[in-house]
């Protein structure tokens, strides 16, 4: 990329530039910044996912509640949430409960809206955000059609920080102290399904903590791949079982799958 | 009555000066924003703002570039007006902003595929066209008082690049760049104020917002508002003699409500439209603007007050050669459309992704629905009050009515 740096003494001297080659060195150095700031190639061979067994799920929450411990998010901000639908009349009632943590869609809203690029899809398939870049515009928790970002509003526990809000998040490998005034207060957060986790071999938090065992986690590139967890086969599942991806229409094509 | 405005303004530029202190030590955690609607008043204002300096810059363009000789009188107003406008509106993005100290991060790491990113650059080429163009057409007049010494003479030096007065080949080479200016102006302001609909207008998940009529009606209402609040300026301001007044005045509330009829048309269209389709998601946003808990905005301020009452104060032979009625009639449809702004982005945001989501996370930040909190009020006001000094003085102190 670095190359031909502009500044080089050797090339100034002795190649005088005419404004017609000004102007196209200027505008081939926008198209490119422009063009290829922030997309990196897909990496044919990881893509992360989820499948989540619908009927296992009892709506217990230890997703939530895991994600919120490992991520150390404050109040009013939380990654992956449970939702709870109740149908019919008493005595035919059923309950269900749908997860939902970030999508990490292939074609992500957030990341094409986000005017910094500071929201990006890595070429392992999961969306992150750099908390430096971030201008909390939250342009991005407008466009996600999954409700599955949050804005890091400041709010605490505790108004004198308990001892695990002190503790820095181990998001990004980052290790950020969530202080006033410093990232990720005033950012966009998100899942990441736990990259910091992935990064050593473990799996996302919710995924290992959840004991109905519904949810699976595992490289959906990979022709043999297997839950990272319980060690099904990712095909298998989807294979045998009905499933479907949430808002299918919108064309954002979901990393998170789920068993009907 | 004149005190009284000066009370008034003076309290809500204080009220204003602390509430953007108490933002800034608490950050957003000082407004009643949720996950649900990121984007509340501050927004509301921020592009009702940058309309109503695009739709008085276009105005501008009737006088520049199409020769609408009948309006000149009012060009450098429309111009000043429309630079006001837009740092007001580029003050509520910013303050609106997680992280305001790294708004220039949208320029450093500039994100072709975001339509925000494109609208930073496009404010701040439209704003050094409006300087540019104030500039050309002030020189002469600023020059002549810093040579006769008009108090303050600094001022008038300094605006002037010094006392040397321009001679008659400079004026006319003027003439011809506020042409040319305001000619690239045209679609610059086009894409500032059309551009900001598409902020929206291309956000599918929230399906009020997204339809390519969108960033038309906000032209539209821009122009009507733009011109709105020319009129209302003029007939509150202005020092032109009597006739030329009233001539200049009723030709803009003409023109005012002329573009309001054509906004109404669109507004009818995309109605009619989303409740014939009934498609649940897309019904979700109008029947919360129709008859939602704010359903007055729709009905009283935005058609009643902003619409309806400015159309009769236009047509009715009693008040439809008044400056003062005409004046009235302006500054309605400016109030209602913060009306249609406050409508364009909160009730889209009102219906929920997932109608579980706020029970599956018991927090404020989740609960559906938004009201402004005292902070965003305050904040919002106070901005409004505090550009409305510089406004006040830049009226005083700049020679607008002699211009070029």
């Amino acid at each position: 990329m670095d190359e031909n740096r502009p500044g080089d003494p050797a090339t100034a001297a002795d190649t005088p530039v005419d404004r017609r080659t000004f102007l196209a060195a200027g505008a081939a150095a926008v198209a490119a910044v422009a063009g290829c700031g922030h997309v990196q190639p897909r990496d044919p061979s990881v893509r992360w996912g989820m499948i989540i067994d619908l009927r296992r799920c009892v709506g217990c929450k230890a997703c939530t509640v895991a994600c919120k411990a490992e991520n150390h998010t404050p109040p009013g901000v939380a990654y992956n949430v449970v939702m709870e639908e109740e149908t019919g009349e008493y005595p035919h009632v059923a309950r269900r409960f749908l997860p939902r943590p970030c999508m990490q869609c292939a074609v992500p809203s957030c990341t094409q809206v986000c005017p910094t690029g500071a929201t990006w899809s890595r070429p392992d398939g999961i969306v992150a955000v750099d908390y430096d870049k971030c201008i909390g515009c939250r342009y991005c928790i407008a466009a996600c059609p999954y409700g599955a970002r949050s804005f890091d509003f400041g709010d605490t526990y505790s108004p004198d920080l308990n001892p695990h809000e002190r503790r820095p998040s181990p998001e990004y490998g980052e290790h950020r102290s969530r202080e006033k005034g410093s990232s990720p207060i005033g950012n966009v957060r998100k899942c990441t399904f736990c990259l910091h986790r992935l990064a050593v071999g473990l799996s996302p938090s919710c995924a290992e903590t959840c004991i109905g065992h519904a949810i699976h986690f595992g490289n959906f590139a990979d022709p043999d791949g297997r839950c990272t967890v319980h060690g099904e086969s990712l095909r298998e599942l989807l294979a045998t079982r009905g499933h479907m991806r949430l808002k299918e229409e919108l064309g954002n094509e979901p990393s998170v799958y789920y068993l009907t | 009555m004149k005190s009284l405005g000066y009370v008034l303004l003076t309290a809500l530029s204080a009220a204003g000066l602390w509430a953007i202190g108490v933002r800034f030590s608490e950050g957003l955690a000082a407004t009643h924003l949720t996950q649900h609607v990121p984007w509340g008043l501050w927004i509301s204002l921020y592009i009702y703002f940058i309309g109503l300096s695009a739709g008085s810059f276009l105005l501008s363009t009737l006088i520049y570039v199409f020769g609408v000789r009948r309006f000149e009188p009012v060009g450098p107003l429309a111009l000043l007006q429309a630079l006001g406008c837009m740092m007001i509106g580029l003050f509520l993005i910013w303050v609106d902003l997680g992280k305001p100290s790294r708004f220039f991060n949208v320029f450093f790491y500039f994100n072709a595929s975001s339509v925000l990113a494109w609208e930073s650059v496009l404010y701040v080429l439209y704003t050094a066209i409006i300087l540019a163009e104030l500039f050309l057409l002030l020189r002469p007049a600023l020059a002549r008082r810093a040579r006769d010494g008009v108090r303050p003479a600094w001022l008038y030096r300094t605006l002037a690049f010094g006392t040397n007065v321009p001679d008659e080949a400079w004026i006319a080479r003027a003439r011809r760049r506020v042409f040319a200016l305001g000619l690239l102006g045209i679609p610059v302001a086009i894409g500032v104020h059309g551009g900001t609909g598409a902020i929206f207008a291309v956000v599918k998940s929230r399906p009020t917002w997204h339809t390519g009529l969108f960033p038309i009606v906000f032209l539209v209402s821009a122009l009507a508002s733009g011109g709105a609040l020319l009129t209302f300026l003029t007939a509150a301001t202005s020092s032109l003699p009597q006739d030329r007044k009233i001539d200049i005045v009723k030709g803009l509330a003409r023109f005012t409500v002329g573009i309001l009829a054509l906004d109404l048309l669109l507004l009818v269209s995309e109605m009619l439209v989303v409740f014939y389709g009934g498609m649940p998601a897309h019904i979700a946003g109008w029947q919360q603007i129709l008859f939602g808990p704010f359903w007055w905005v729709f009905w009283g301020v935005q058609l009643v007050l902003g619409a309806a009452v400015p159309l009769v104060l236009v047509a009715a032979p009693r008040t439809r050669s008044s400056v003062r009625w005409l004046g009235l009639a302006g500054a309605l449809v400016v109030i209602g459309v913060v009306g249609v702004r406050l409508n364009v982005v909160v009730p889209a945001q009102i219906p929920l992704e997932f109608a579980g989501l706020p029970d599956a996370y018991h927090h404020t930040r989740f609960a559906p629905g938004y009201f402004p909190s005292l902070n965003e009020w305050l904040v919002g006001l106070g901005t409004v009050a505090l550009f409305v000094w510089p406004f006040l003085l830049s009226r005083k102190v700049l020679p607008l009515e002699e211009a070029v």
